[in-house]
């Protein structure tokens, strides 16, 4: 009788052939992914009171306003954003103590006033107020 | 004489793979659901030098163009959104007011829910951007 030797297949083993490990970092970038993705980012304001009242020196006083189609209005001027920028950080330099008031039209975007505050915060303006004009 | 003796490799079985598998998926999903969160289709306005404003309770007002005010999922007027926050608020007065709206709504719809805000006496509030990655 013949004896017909049958080769064992090699069992696998699941620990060495490191899918382990990969499910391991996917579920990790999973994860990360996730946390990223649920997190707000942006700026915080501290509203003022309501008709609540401060005194301020008129010279330290910047005036901008936000005109219908989203222009910036500098003393009368049309300016872009980065001249805005340039002219806070000069005024800063100037008055340390500079209160930028923005105006804004009931039509500008909300964008605008994302983009005045986002200027007051890269000059490092304290003292910042912004109010819808009057229609 | 030499003696042979049988040589055993370690092995992981195999069949339990199939329900480590099964119980990552129920995990997986059981996040996923703790993370849910209801997305509005906005454009979200852009800026620089932005922080992470999340706090540990969030409530969400999102503003659509048109000045729809959508406050966890449903569609609802000011007066509403009103007594939701003044709810929130009472329930938790640290609660993290986040204003998520579109970058093209007119300012007036904005404007409103901050008049609430002021009027509510809860003065805090994150304004939700897209960080442009800017830098100073």
């Amino acid at each position: 009788m013949i004896r017909i030797r049958t080769r064992r297949r090699d069992r696998v083993d699941v620990a060495d052939s490191g899918a382990l490990s990969d499910i391991a970092f996917l579920l990790i970038i999973f994860f990360i992914v996730i946390a990223v993705f649920n997190v707000n980012s942006g700026f915080l304001l501290e509203l003022p009171r309501r008709n609540s009242v401060t005194t301020i020196n008129v010279d330290d006083l910047m005036r901008v306003a936000v005109r219908a189609d989203n222009s910036i209005e500098l003393d009368g001027q049309s300016v872009t954003r980065e001249q805005l920028s340039q002219a806070v950080l000069a005024r800063r330099r100037r008055q340390p103590n500079m209160t930028l008031v923005v105006t804004i039209h009931p039509d500008a975007w909300y964008q605008s006033l994302v983009s005045m505050v986002e200027v007051a915060r890269l000059r490092d303006v304290d003292n910042f107020s912004f109010r819808m004009e009057n229609p | 004489m030499r003696i042979r003796r049988p040589r055993r490799s370690p092995t992981v079985s195999v069949n339990a793979m199939s329900d480590i598998a099964f119980l990552l998926l129920i995990f997986i999903m059981l996040i996923s659901l703790l993370n849910y969160r209801e997305e509005e289709p906005i454009d979200y306005p852009e800026a620089a030098l932005t922080e992470i404003t999340q706090g540990d309770r969030n409530f969400e007002i999102w503003i659509l163009r048109d000045g729809t005010m959508i406050v966890h999922g449903n569609a609802l007027p000011l007066n509403a959104i009103e007594g939701m926050i003044a709810d929130a608020v009472a329930a938790d007065p640290s609660v993290r007011i986040h204003l998520l709206a579109d970058r093209s709504t007119p300012y007036r719809h904005v404007a409103d829910v901050i008049e609430v805000l002021q009027f509510l006496q809860h003065r805090v509030v994150s304004l939700v951007v897209s960080d442009t990655g800017g830098a100073r």
